[in-house]
């Protein structure tokens, strides 16, 4: 446990140090990380495929401002839709910006979480979603999550069924958005996923906000069972026969994922160096503010030489 | 001569100026009932766009049934539907974006308070310099 303290110190620390050199790699990965794994999913338009346009674009990502990661994301999917058949890439399209313009206005810190939602339904672990949001959002993030759930649905809908989307006949236009918007709608997984992904969001939200010892555990604890009962109840009478057993080990790996975020990410006040500049009367200040780091000391074990029970010594 | 209690007032609220300040100053610069009503403004603007958005996907949809029916439909019914859908939505679109905006509107003000204070006390050392 001490290491780990120790870690963690050292790892507030150096972002305080390099916060204005780790954020743009940040982004840099996270943007490249997303558009390859757009491009390896949906990835239907060869030339976006060009690694060189990936990196170009990633590049570009890491000094803009976080949310162009989906600006771009988005016409990525939008692009490789277009190339597969124009009536998905309508619907896409059409998706997209009912959720810009009804939702996002709004909130633009959550729009993050509709990009992170089908990232992680990539890579088997879901579940870590509304964990997470329940953690550090609130009970909007619900939209956002529901939001990412539905897009990660669109997608898969047209990656498994590419070969005959691909093969719509094109004098039909009216037919085939009438097919696409018909499958896409009568999705009932991504429904289910949707509610229990709003449950969980709720429960987690309300539990760590108690006034209770170790609320964030229980608040972990009850948020993962509450999720995996919801959808195993949900699949069998809605018949939807999806993998349970993937389920519960995608919701073990969340949870432990949400144990190491809770120690070295939320909850952790990561200040950073402050580069102002200012002027008066007289000077131009350039200052560079570096936060002083105080650390919680770590608790202090107290052992006992003489044990209580030792026998009294007569007197 | 510089004057170190003064830079790091200075530099405290040029720090809250580039960060969280950089949207509640912003906020600031209107009255509340400017800002709220703008805010709800464009909020009735983007539920038009969605409402236009889903109609013509709606229409789209069912283009051939449409067009068959279109001679037979009762117009002025499937306008006055149209109309209160509309209706529903933008008024149910501007209630929240009128709670989301006046809440944002305390949030902003009450984050720039302390701010104030400081600017005050700014204020404060300059007329001391001055008076020396």
């Amino acid at each position: 446990m001490t290491t780990l303290l120790e870690l963690k110190e050292q790892i507030i620390k150096f972002y305080a140090k390099y916060e204005v050199y780790i954020l743009p790699v940040l982004r840099f990965l996270a943007a490249l990380f997303v558009l390859i794994m757009i491009n390896g999913n949906v990835g239907y338009m060869s030339r976006l495929k060009n690694p060189a346009i990936v990196l170009i674009v990633a590049l570009v990502c890491s000094f803009l401002p976080t949310n162009m990661i989906i600006i771009f994301a988005a016409g990525f999917v939008v692009l490789h839709m277009y190339a597969l058949s124009i009536e998905c890439a309508i619907v896409v399209l059409l998706v997209f910006i009912l959720m810009f313009v009804l939702y996002f206005r709004f909130s633009p810190k959550d729009s993050m979480a509709v990009l992170l939602t089908p990232v992680c339904f990539a890579l088997k672990i879901p579940y870590a979603m509304p964990l997470a949001m329940g953690f550090v959002g609130n009970p909007m993030s619900i939209i956002s999550v529901a939001c990412g759930t539905i897009v990660y649905y669109i997608l898969k809908y047209v990656k498994d069924n590419a070969t005959q989307l691909g093969n719509l006949e094109s004098d039909s236009a009216v037919t085939n958005f009438k097919y696409v918007v018909d499958n896409i709608i009568n999705n009932k997984e991504m429904i289910l996923m949707s509610i229990a992904f709003a449950a969980t969001i709720i429960l987690v939200y309300m539990i760590k906000r108690l006034s209770i010892d170790h609320s964030w555990k229980i608040a972990l604890g009850v948020g993962a069972v509450a999720d995996v009962l919801i959808i195993f109840v949900g699949d069998l009478s809605l018949d939807i026969n999806a993998n349970l057993g993937a389920t519960i080990l995608g919701t073990i790996v969340s949870v432990l994922l949400m144990i190491v975020l809770q120690f070295f990410v939320f909850n952790v006040d990561y200040s950073r160096t402050e580069y102002v500049q200012f002027e008066d009367d007289e000077y131009y200040y350039y200052v560079k503010a570096i936060p002083k780091i105080s650390v919680a000391t770590p608790s202090v074990k107290v052992k006992r030489i003489h044990s209580q029970s030792a026998p009294k010594r007569p007197e | 001569m510089l004057n170190e209690k003064r830079i790091r007032l200075m530099t405290k609220m040029a720090a809250y100026e580039e960060n969280e300040g950089k949207k509640t100053i912003s906020i600031s610069n209107y009255f509340r009932g400017d800002y709220i009503s703008f805010q709800v403004v464009k909020g009735a603007l983007s539920a038009t766009v969605a409402f236009c958005l889903v109609i013509a996907m709606y229409v789209y949809y069912d283009l051939e049934i449409f067009l068959e029916d279109i001679y037979k439909m009762d117009i002025v019914a499937l306008l006055k539907t149209v109309a209160t859908a509309y209706a529903a939505i933008l008024i149910g679109y501007m209630l929240i974006s009128y709670i989301v905006y006046s809440y944002r509107y305390t949030k902003a003000k009450q984050s720039l308070h302390r701010y104030f204070t400081q600017l005050r006390e700014l204020q404060a050392m300059y007329e001391k310099e001055g008076r020396r």
